[in-house]
């Protein structure tokens, strides 16, 4: 059953004149397509419908109804597609009377059918990203997949609507329920019966009389720019049942080279050396073609004819046009770090009057990083340390400043190796402290 | 009885939106199933089966192929369906560009179930290959070492034990935990499966012993200045030593002896933590009760230097005594945080100390464990065949500095 309904109104106003109230005597024009423009940032859906109405020369009303759907009433646009210049859109009335109807006055001067768009905002559709990246076996290049997510928890099944999705964080000051009520539907809470059953009707009309074009061999998914945002276009028409999801490949890279680095940075990662594989979203990567949205991202690494094996997963944040990709695996058994104190010296000791008490003084301290490598190739370590205090750090092995209290350094460990970075820490403690950072010696 | 079905089906019906989820289905039995553990926190399975495809018509469209399980704890999101090869005579070839595709996966509601459409190009035979991460099928790691009459070596064996509580029938499964080969032994529901995965037939092991005051404190009201004395067998992880092929994954070892005679004693039991290649590895065993060490402090001096900071001389004083009729080596930690702390208060950092004349010549003292924890090797000679039993007697004079 049809909830929404684009009525020639003559007639209809005509008998409602004639009886003193509206008597629906009216022929329906069919929706010829429905685009679906999905936003995964808020639940909402932009729905643009297209139909074929007959106008008369002269002043023409149309009637727009949505019962027991959740439809943004202040979304609900009008424009003809065909002979534009000879159509103007007059006025929108919302009848006080009629909640969830719109009646829109035409003008016209030109007599016959035409082409027009009617849009609107609505919700009940969902749609989301995850990405699996499969290494071989020698862990050198990947096959990067995308994939897009449509859910349907709208309890109704919908066949063939041609779907867009937006990647990008738009701005909503209201919530659609919210302005559906002002056009007198009291909006349910979220989690009510009733909010379900319409977000059902709503999408359920969304998807009713679309195109029904189909693709054989599989779906592109044409990306492009859009402001601030990105959009992702589902080739042809998909058809997403009751309560289902659907799951299409939207970003496809093979051969992706990336790097692999260890890690180690207590503040963050915890006391282990974490593995980290570095790729870009770039061309070079064969990507690029659209940023990634937020999603979950498997890496597994195929073994020939052994299986898979799961090396981890992360939450990818979105990531830009050219921007890097990270993705932590987490500890790994064959890359080990050991950090071992060494001999502690104090001097410079300052004291306060009678009686006389410490107060400041400087302390070095020695310690060495080893870490070991189990592996048969070499590895890249990046070591990050976090000092608090008036520090100086000096290191026979080329160290830099992350920020003003964060040492980095990076080196390689050969296969089967091990590597020993040694610092010595120079403390200005108590009163002797006259600054809050790190200096490099 | 089966308890658990997976199923992977090739639905007859052509590609329809008012497709009603009634089946009539082929059913691909399984070819082949891996059962991969060599992520520390996640199962995943792959098994292989060969799916018959239709050829893509206008009229039936793509196929379906209905992937679904009942009472298995399957993440519905990580299900990966790859075709990778065609039949093509007796023999199976990989794929062409473009020749059979996955289009899409749709999730039905309320169901363990997916639902994939495939494409293909010709009607064909199909090699696909469904992966997923599955809950409670986990694997631990156990140890059982077997030492020679004299403790120089240990046969040591290394365990898989598999536990299958995921509800689904793994028999006969390929098996991987990330070390040693691959086993066609994956178990059934409910059962637990032990796999030798590893064997190291001549190990060298040193049998250390060590007395750490600070971390066990008085042995008894009785024996105030002794303390328990620790014993260890250390290993190394590497390719001299018979091992090296892979970190030893943490879990618990069963230390026995070989008593000479067929048979073995039970020595001890310990969990040995994660040791990478060339790492040492540790397995307590128990407490030594022949190695006998007390500790005394002989000296005790504050030494002021300004106002309230001093230093602070400490004469450590050990008796050891060695019961056993075999020699020993036996190392003393001392944590000299601790010491310093009952002196004053320490600050924050390791404490500073310098070693001073009067501490015994020939031991070892060693700081690779941190410059604050030095370790004093002492080696004892074995228990004289005749006569009473000989205290070594080992000082460690000290100076601990800048306290206040």
């Amino acid at each position: 059953m049809r909830r929404l309904l684009l009525l020639p109104a003559p007639l209809l106003l005509l008998a409602a004149l004639a009886a003193g109230k509206n008597v629906d005597l009216v022929t329906l024009p069919d929706r010829a397509s429905v685009q679906l423009t999905i936003y995964n940032s808020e639940d909402l859906t932009l729905v643009r419908e297209t139909r074929q109405i007959a106008l008369k020369r002269g002043r023409n009303q149309l009637q727009f109804s949505w019962a027991n759907t959740l439809i943004d009433p202040t979304s609900v646009e009008f424009r003809p597609l065909e002979r534009a210049d000879e159509i103007e859109l007059v006025d929108t009335r919302f009848p006080g009377s009629k909640p969830q109807h719109l009646v829109w006055t035409i003008d016209s001067r030109h007599e016959g059918q035409v082409k027009v768009e009617v849009s609107y905002f609505t919700s009940g559709i969902t749609w989301s990203m995850d990405y699996v990246a499969l290494t071989d076996a020698r862990e050198e290049s990947l096959a990067f997949r995308g994939y897009v997510r449509v859910s349907n928890g709208s309890g109704e099944e919908y066949e063939d609507a041609q779907v867009r999705l937006i990647v990008g964080r738009i701005n909503l000051v209201e919530k659609i329920a919210a302005l559906a009520q002002r056009r007198g539907l009291p909006a349910p809470a979220e989690k009510s019966e009733l909010y379900g059953e319409l977000k059902k009707q709503s999408a359920r009309a969304a998807f009713a009389e679309a195109d029904a074009r189909d693709e054989a061999a599989g779906k592109e998914i044409v990306k492009e720019g859009l402001s601030e945002y990105f959009m992702f276009t589902v080739s042809g028409t998909e058809t997403i049942r009751n309560g289902w999801s659907k799951r299409m490949e939207a970003v496809k890279a093979d051969g992706v080279k990336f790097a692999t680095v260890y890690r180690l940075r207590a503040h963050q990662y915890g006391p282990r050396p974490v593995r980290f594989f570095l790729w870009k979203n770039d061309a070079e990567s064969g990507l690029g073609g659209s940023p990634l949205p937020d999603g979950r991202l498997r890496v597994l690494r195929a073994n020939a004819d052994e299986g898979l094996s799961l090396l981890g997963e992360e939450t990818v944040s979105y990531v830009p046009i050219k921007a890097p990709i990270e993705v932590n695996l987490g500890p790994d058994d064959r890359v080990s770090c050991e950090t071992v104190a060494g001999a502690t010296r104090r001097y410079d000791f300052r004291f306060d009057h009678r009686p006389a008490r410490v107060v400041g003084w400087t302390e070095d301290a020695k310690w060495q990083d080893r870490v070991r490598n189990s592996r048969d190739r070499e590895i890249v370590f990046e070591l990050q340390r976090v000092e608090d205090g008036d520090v100086e750090h000096s290191s026979e092995m080329e160290t830099t400043l992350f920020d003003y209290r964060t040492i980095e350094t990076r080196f390689v460990v050969g296969p089967r190796g091990e590597v020993a970075y040694p610092s010595t820490v120079v403390r200005r403690m108590g009163a002797s402290q006259r600054q809050q950072r790190v200096a490099l010696r | 009885m089966r308890k658990t079905t997976f199923a992977l089906l090739l639905l007859l019906v052509p590609v329809s939106p008012a497709a009603a989820r009634v089946k009539l289905a082929a059913l691909p039995p399984r070819e082949r199933v891996e059962i991969q553990l060599d992520h520390g926190r996640y199962t995943l399975v792959e098994e292989e089966r060969v799916v018959p495809l239709l050829a893509w018509s206008a009229e039936a469209g793509n196929n379906l192929v209905d992937f679904s399980w009942a009472n298995a704890q399957v993440d519905k999101d990580s299900v990966l369906f790859r075709p990778v090869a065609v039949r093509e005579g007796d023999a199976f070839r990989p794929l062409r560009d473009g020749e059979v595709k996955v289009v899409n996966v749709a999730y039905p509601p309320n169901e363990n179930a997916l639902v994939f459409e495939v494409f293909s190009k010709e009607a064909c035979a199909a090699k696909v290959r469904v992966s997923y991460l599955i809950r409670n099928l986990g694997r631990t790691f156990a140890y059982r070492a077997v030492a020679d009459r004299d403790e120089q070596f240990l046969a040591l064996k290394t365990y898989l034990v598999l536990g299958n509580r995921s509800g689904e029938e793994f028999a006969g499964a390929r098996v991987w935990a990330g070390i040693g080969p691959r086993i066609d032994a994956g178990p059934d529901d409910g059962d637990d499966v032990r796999l030798l995965v590893d064997r190291a037939t001549k190990v060298p092991v040193r049998k250390t012993f060590t007395f750490d005051w600070y971390a066990h404190g008085p042995l008894s009201a009785e024996k105030p200045f002794a303390s328990r004395v620790l014993m260890h067998y250390a290993l190394r992880n590497d390719e001299r030593n018979g091992l090296g092929r892979f970190p030893l994954p943490s879990g618990k070892a069963r230390v026995f002896l070989d008593d000479g005679k067929g048979g073995e004693a039970f020595l001890g039991e310990d969990w040995v933590s994660l040791t990478p290649l060339d790492g040492l590895a540790r397995i307590f065993l128990g407490e030594a009760r022949d190695v006998v060490c007390t500790r005394t402090i002989e000296r005790n001096e504050r030494r002021p230097v300004e106002g309230n900071l001093f230093h602070q001389e400490i004469r450590l004083r050990y008796e050891i005594e060695n019961f056993r009729d075999k020699p020993a080596t036996l190392d003393i930690v001392e944590q000299l945080n601790r010491l310093a702390a009952e002196y004053g208060t320490r600050p924050p950092g390791d404490v500073e100390w310098e070693l001073l004349d009067g501490t015994t010549d020939g031991i070892g003292l060693s700081t690779g464990k941190g410059g604050a924890l030095p370790v004093l090797s002492v080696d004892l000679a074995p228990r004289p065949k005749e006569g009473a039993v000989g205290k070594r007697v080992v000082t460690f004079h000290l100076l601990l500095k800048n306290l206040w």
